[in-house]
């Protein structure tokens, strides 16, 4: 029961949230910080009750047998270590909101978007996996379009088109599979063998899926718009799980599940990880939009979390799942704050900042140590999701990737010049008299705080992220042998 | 047919039809006819429910199966709120309860014609439900609805022409009318695929297929949109499982030279379709074309037809249909009544003066586009899943494109409703009673829902049916 609740209490929750807004304004934050608290209280008890390895907390809910149609929930280490990055940017994001204007609808959205989320992670049904995550849209399309920034509404239904369109795709991967073994339970389609043409049609469908929503080059043009325009909280949403939800259907719906084309597209992914590394990292070191830099930094991080699947080690699948925790927790404090320094200095341009340093500088040093854990500073998570993502890929496709470090040094060269510019050095004339450029109000620090002390943490102590999925991440890799 | 089910259809009929003779008589107001009619649905949707049991008679033309039941009660279900919806829209009109009245025999109509096993009974369910709905198009809503009643008229005319012909063709051939009977004695001929294609016409003009689907978005936008409502949601679910009964019943011996026409029409059909529904700017041009291509994505199952599974896209995408069609229209019905919205332009900011009216409006919209956990994605996945297992795997992949395409113009009337800032400053009609109309509509977005996730009754059906053709 306990992970259908964790999908249910916050779908049944969200219209309480919506018609709450009419009794008190505040009743609505309220809720969802209390969704969010129950969704933790779930997590931990899956943490301290995990066994170690395979699936646990199995539930099997029939709802129509002979399609194969059945609910069926289970975790194993890697789900339970996103689902544990769903409820910890929940709460970053419920108290991030906390001055949100329309609180009903926009929490109602929030926790309309939870239920599906933790049921991605949590589905072992390939049918309702698929639901879950393309109900995830809906959320997303009106959290950007209603509360984000001056052009929003194309960057709204650009993102639910062009994302809508990949599942197409997904879906006739799904459908074809389906006919193919006639059944949707993860188990039994490891079992399944398929023909080599259905399976590597099949991969391919799936890929073009799941390569959209990760997003890497060339199907990565729906991000910079979706996060840019995106409120802050909401493109933390959109880094932090939408883009994992991607990275995930990659790793458990196709490199699990055909070990064989994935070894045979490889190289093929590997590619693609290269060429979004350096194609994202040349975008941002281009970008003068500050948000947008970010957006094409996240997109760099995700190509790592590809070359690192691609490996198909049991050490680069590893780190690529630690990469994706590092990147949820560092990209989702570089988005809050560049929400904020446009929010202060209403420009988003870095040829526009300049010494906001001397103006705030507590909300500037967590800027400074977000940017400086994104490079991959020793003792942050991004050091070591690098680390561990270029010692895989060293390691399965040799010297070539050594190419890889520059694709950091870029990432370097790009963050550092834009703190350069906009951060430190003289403060600019223009900024000089805004009183809006002052230090934030103590609610919205804390989720700021929160992150760089989790980033921190799981930067140190790698191996309490490792230890929880590394068993699973061991057995799978036995199947590339 | 069974009993009961013959005096569901008697009850709906026999109630439309003195509807307008108590007004008549009593001069009876707008709530005490919608109870009336309301008893009405509520006595045959028991007595469908319950027509799993009792004498049947008329067997050589009509057939009560599982199919039946189940379509019957949806569409009894989706006819009643239609009823409750223009009640309301209308309920100024002196001639309400005669609309109300052709509506319940026009249902009647559909739900003979979802049990029909002959070609005569066939022909004359469809002029019962026509017939009614020639008068409901008219129905004075303004100058637009004369044009779009002679258009109606004349291709309705046309099409039971064409079908007749077909027919003819058949019976001079066999001396029969019955399915049962027709499967039996016919024979691979030339002129047995051409009378196919003359009877596959006549139900092309009835859903919209191309290139019969001009009269379509006319006459779904000239007339009352609660009228619409009834036409392309119950008329056309109805008219589908008529086609099913037909190609699967009658004609088995040329369904492999059907599949090819029936992909061929089910591609153009959709892809028209949606790219002109595109470029509308009135809403009820983008449900009429829309409306369209749920045609097309219709006869993707039909072009199936040798696998089982293309039974259950068939009825699946019947049963969703009828719910998310009807409700798409008669939402639109509200926001017309109350905003007087037709345009695009109209529906800015609607979602905000309307949270809840708006709400709904996209569950059905999100329906149609196909997005879970509504009954339009699952439908939409039984029908593709027939063409790829059929081995038309383009099919299924240009089918799954223009539903991502046709995305657009749903989210773009959500875009219009939410993001926008409102247009219309106040309400041209704001009657007290106006938190109730969501009633009815939200009863079809729990169908919706409901059938989304709960498989069972559709694809059971389904599976009898399909054995009982021999699937």
């Amino acid at each position: 029961m306990i992970l259908l609740s964790m999908i249910l209490v916050p779908v049944l929750i969200a219209p309480l949230a919506w018609f709450g807004e009419k009794l008190d304004k505040n009743l609505p934050k309220y809720l969802s910080l209390a969704v969010a608290a129950f969704l933790a209280l779930c997590t931990t008890f899956l943490f301290v009750k995990y066994p170690g390895n395979g699936f646990a907390f199995e539930e099997f809910y029939r709802i129509y047998p002979p399609f194969d149609f059945n609910l069926h929930l289970a975790v194993d280490g890697i789900s339970l270590v996103l689902i544990g990055i769903t409820v910890f940017l929940a709460i970053t994001v419920t108290l991030s909101s906390w001055h949100v204007e329309r609180p009903g609808a926009y929490f109602f959205l929030i926790l309309l978007f939870l239920g599906p989320m933790v049921g991605v992670f949590a589905s072992l049904n390939l049918l309702w996996f698929f639901i879950f995550w393309e109900f995830t849209l809906v959320p997303m399309f009106f959290h950007i379009g209603i509360w984000g920034a001056e052009n929003r509404i194309y960057a709204a239904m650009k993102f639910f088109i062009y994302t809508h369109l990949a599942s197409v795709f997904l879906l006739l991967g799904i459908i074809v599979l389906f006919l193919s073994t006639h059944t949707f339970e993860f188990e039994q389609l490891l079992k399944a063998s398929l023909s080599p043409e259905v399976a590597k049609l099949v991969w391919v469908l799936m890929f073009i899926g799941f390569a959209v929503k990760m997003p890497v080059v060339p199907f990565h043009t729906w991000l910079p718009d979706a996060h840019v325009q995106a409120p802050s909280p909401i493109s933390v949403f959109l880094a932090g799980l939408l883009l994992k939800m991607g990275a995930y259907g990659l790793l458990r719906w196709e490199i699990f599940m055909f070990p064989e084309e994935s070894k045979f597209f490889a190289p093929l992914m590997a590619f693609i990880a290269v060429l979004t590394i350096f194609y994202a990292g040349f975008r941002a070191l281009a970008e003068d939009h500050i948000k947008r830099m970010v957006a094409y930094s996240s997109i760099n991080h995700m190509g790592f979390v590809l070359l690192g699947l691609a490996s198909l080690t049991a050490a680069g699948i590893s780190a690529a799942i630690y990469e994706m925790v590092g990147h949820a927790l560092v990209i989702s404090l570089l988005f809050m704050i560049a929400g904020y320094i446009h929010h202060k200095t209403h420009t988003w341009y870095i040829s526009e900042l300049g010494g906001i340093m001397k103006k705030i500088p507590g909300l500037m040093t967590m800027f400074v140590i977000g940017v400086l854990a994104a490079v991959g500073l020793p003792g942050t998570a991004g050091f070591v999701g690098e680390l561990a993502v270029m010692l895989a890929a060293f390691d399965y496709y040799g010297w070539v990737m050594v190419i890889v470090p520059l694709a950091s040094a870029l990432s370097a060269g790009f963050f550092m010049w834009m703190l350069q510019r906009a951060v430190f050095g003289p403060l600019r004339e223009s900024l000089k008299e805004l009183k809006s450029l002052k230090e934030l109000p103590m609610i919205e620090n804390i989720p700021l705080a929160m992150y760089i002390a989790a980033f921190i943490v799981v930067g140190i102590f790698p191996m309490l992220v490792f230890n929880v999925y590394n068993p699973v991440v061991d057995t799978f890799a036995q199947l590339f042998k | 047919m069974n009993v009961n089910f013959l005096a569901a259809i008697m009850i709906l009929a026999l109630t439309g039809a003195f509807l307008p003779v108590i007004n008549r008589l009593f001069r009876i107001s707008g709530i005490m006819g919608a109870l009336i009619s309301s008893v009405g649905y509520v006595i045959s949707a028991f007595l469908v429910l319950i027509s799993d049991s009792g004498r049947s008679l008329l067997n050589s033309f009509f057939t009560t199966d599982d199919v039946t039941r189940l379509i019957g009660f949806l569409i009894l279900v989706a006819s009643w709120m239609t009823m409750l919806v223009v009640y309301w829209v209308t309920q100024r009109d002196k001639f309400v309860n005669e609309l109300i009245g052709s509506l319940m025999i026009a249902t009647a109509g559909a739900l003979l014609l979802i049990s029909a096993e002959n070609f005569v009974s066939l022909v004359i369910a469809m002029e019962l439900m026509t017939m009614p709905t020639y008068l409901m198009v008219l129905f004075a809503f303004d100058e637009r609805s004369f044009e779009a009643g002679v258009k109606y008229f004349f291709n309705g005319a046309l099409a039971v022409g064409t079908m007749l012909f077909g027919i003819s063709l058949l019976y001079g051939m066999t001396g029969e009318f019955s399915f049962a009977a027709l499967v039996q004695n016919l024979f691979k001929d030339p002129l047995v695929a051409l009378a196919g294609v003359f009877i596959l016409a006549g139900f092309g003009f009835k859903l919209t297929a191309f290139p019969f689907h001009f009269w379509g978005p006319d006459v779904y936008d000239g007339t009352c949109p609660g009228v619409a409502a009834l036409l392309t949601g119950i008329s056309k679910s109805a008219a589908f499982i008529a086609l099913m009964r037909v190609v699967y019943e009658a004609l088995p011996v040329i369904s492999g030279k059907f599949a090819f026409i029936f992909a061929l029409i089910a591609a153009v059909t959709m892809t028209v379709g949606n790219l002109l529904a595109l470029a509308q700017k009135r809403v009820s041009r983008i449900l009429a074309y829309s409306s369209v291509a749920h045609a097309g994505y219709t006869l993707i199952a039909f072009a199936a037809l040798s696998v089982p599974v293309s039974i259950t896209g068939i009825l699946y995408h019947s049963a969703a249909y009828v719910f998310m069609k009807t409700a798409a229209f008669l939402s639109f019905a509200v926001f017309l009544y109350v905003w007087g919205a037709r345009t695009m332009d109209d529906y800015k900011g609607l979602g905000k003066r309307e949270p809840l009216l708006g709400a709904l409006f996209l569950i059905f919209l999100f329906s149609l586009a196909g997005v879970p956990p509504m009954a339009g994605f699952i439908s939409k996945v039984f029908v593709f899943t027939a063409a790829v297992d059929a081995g038309m795997t383009w099919l299924a992949l240009l089918g799954l494109l223009n539903s991502a395409f046709s995305v657009a113009y749903y989210i773009w009337i959500a875009k219009q409703m939410y993001l926008e800032e409102p247009v219309i400053e106040s309400p041209i009609n704001n009657p007290f009673d106006k938190k109730f109309i969501v009633i009815p509509l939200a009863v079809m977005a729990v169908f919706l829902v409901v059938l989304g996730i709960w498989l069972g009754p559709v694809v059971d059906a389904s599976t009898v049916y399909a054995s009982k053709v021999g699937l």
